[in-house]
């Protein structure tokens, strides 16, 4: 039977002073040990999910469900919720806190109070896995994006999440970048992490998701394997989505 | 200029050198500078200037610009430091002071000899010290001289506020880069009215945009399981250089050494 790792129920989420709800009773299921995509158009409500779904946000109504069991808004909580739901975000300036590469990853860590000896070890394997040792100790705002939205990765990939959760990752990436992003996903989900990734690249997603969620307007609308939800030519030519080339006349 | 500097104290040469023996270096030097004399202080300012372009490599026109720019203050400092004026009935008084002077009604305005003298050991003592500060600055990354701080038992607050402050200097520039920029682009300073204008919705944007930034920047740290200190590790490749520390030590003694010598006459007799 197919396990599901976080849950949304009927949620709903309202920025302060927005006129209408960025969520708007949304439930969605994230199955274990897929890889999942979520496609929609801007402002359909993706990063707020994202947000809830790390706790950073507190649904107005309805619950998150994680492993079954409701999201509790406290501290520690909270704390080991957000290391086992890993998110990258949209912008990996945003997600880059400390000053060099090698601080950066080693940050989430020291945050855990891990013992130093284990610190160093896990950092300095993420940075052999991420292909990021020669950058190890160069300050962070001197790295292009390409090699940014790699440290962001390392950065929640270091603390070993059951699931990475990323927010459009390939965004201003180039086609080599992509690549390598994307055969970096490959390899964290074949080591047993579930994956839930946003993104506006249809073709992308078609040869890459098992799964794939559509949303609009803070719902889910449609939700199935990639053949089965592209058959849904009119739904997705009405929400204005476009369809992968292979499905193109 | 800022992310210039960063990016020299990343790669010169004396990078592999731990950062304390550079800080405790520089800190004495700097000491040295405050309480000797011109020449000495003179002499402090070659050598580290020696140090800074020739051991650790930074390009000297760089350097010397970073110099001019220390020294703007001073020239703005000059005039009051300098110039004097007296009624022309106490003239009398200031004979001796006055180097040059002309009488403006019924004022004696006259440069000082004593001002001057001042104003030129202030400028020994500003070129000493701001070439010791410079060393540190250009030789040093910022964050491993908060490191080594947080090290010697330096309050973790304060680290920590530069180390934030630090990053943001860095969002903030580009923010400002990224506006400038977008308005260049579109015509926005082809006049100085429209300069003005610009300008203007520049620094407003600025700081919107840095409160939103500072926003993200918050739940990024939130994400990333933020616990009221902000920690970090790092590994150490340093290799102290025997050859430096014996310059070093040798040269502050010397230093030291001189201003002793000069402080019981040695000079004045020869």
């Amino acid at each position: 039977m197919q396990e599901f790792l976080i849950e949304f129920e009927q949620v709903y989420y309202k920025y302060l002073g927005s006129q209408e709800a960025a969520l708007n009773g949304l439930s969605l299921r994230v199955p274990k040990q897929k890889k999942s995509a979520l496609i929609g158009q801007n402002g359909c409500g993706k990063t707020t999910l994202f947000l809830l779904a790390n706790g950073l946000y507190k649904p107005d109504s309805g619950t998150v469900h994680w492993r079954g069991e409701v999201l509790r808004y406290e501290r520690n909580y909270l704390s080991s919720l957000r290391q086992k739901v890993g998110l990258i975000f949209q912008n990996p300036e945003q997600q880059l806190v400390a000053s060099t590469v090698e601080e950066d990853i080693s940050y989430g860590l020291c945050n855990l109070g891990l013992p130093t000896a284990e610190i160093q070890v896990r950092v300095e394997q993420a940075l052999i896995e991420f292909g990021l040792t020669t950058l190890a100790q160069r300050p962070v705002h001197h790295l292009s994006l390409g090699q940014k939205r790699r440290v962001s990765i390392a950065d929640v990939m270091v603390l070993q999440p059951e699931l990475l959760v990323l927010d459009e990752p390939t965004a201003y990436l180039d086609v080599k970048h992509t690549r390598n992003l994307m055969a970096t996903l490959t390899r964290i989900h074949q080591n047993g992490t579930t994956l839930l990734m946003a993104s506006h690249d249809l073709n992308l997603v078609h040869s890459w998701a098992d799964w794939i969620f559509v949303m609009h307007q803070g719902r889910l609308v449609l939700e199935g394997k990639p053949q089965d939800v592209f058959m849904q030519r009119d739904l997705l030519e009405e929400l204005e989505l476009g369809m992968p080339l292979i499905y193109e006349q | 200029m800022s992310l210039q500097i960063d990016t020299l104290a990343y790669t010169n040469q004396l990078r592999e050198i731990p950062p304390e023996q550079k800080l405790i270096f520089a800190i004495a030097t700097l000491i040295i500078s405050l309480f000797t004399h011109p020449l000495i202080q003179i002499l402090i300012a070659i050598w580290m200037g020696v140090w800074t372009v020739i051991y650790a490599k930074i390009p000297a026109g760089i350097y010397l610009k970073l110099l001019i720019v220390a020294s703007f203050f001073w020239l703005t400092s000059l005039p009051a430091l300098m110039l004097n004026s007296v009624s022309v009935a106490d003239l009398q008084n200031v004979l001796t002071d006055s180097w040059s002077g002309l009488t403006l009604g019924h004022y004696y305005i006259y440069i000082s000899r004593n001002g001057s003298g001042q104003a030129l050991a202030i400028f020994t003592r500003a070129l000493a010290s701001v070439s010791c500060l410079y060393f540190l600055m250009l030789t040093v990354p910022f964050t491993e001289v908060l490191q080594t701080l947080r090290r010697l038992g330096f309050p973790v607050l304060l680290t920590e506020l530069l180390l934030l402050m630090y990053r943001f200097i860095f969002i903030l520039l580009e923010t400002a880069t990224e506006l400038w920029t977008a308005q260049q682009s579109r015509d926005g300073y082809r006049t100085w009215r429209i300069s003005m204008k610009s300008l203007a919705l520049l620094i407003g944007q600025l700081l919107k945009r840095t409160l939103e930034q500072y926003y993200q920047f918050y739940l990024a740290l939130e994400a990333r399981g933020f616990k009221d200190e902000f920690r970090v590790w790092h590994s150490r490749h340093y290799h102290p250089r025997v050859r430096y520390l014996i310059e070093a030590i040798l040269g502050c003694v010397v230093l030291i050494a001189l201003e002793v010598c000069q402080d019981a006459g040695i000079f004045n007799r020869i």
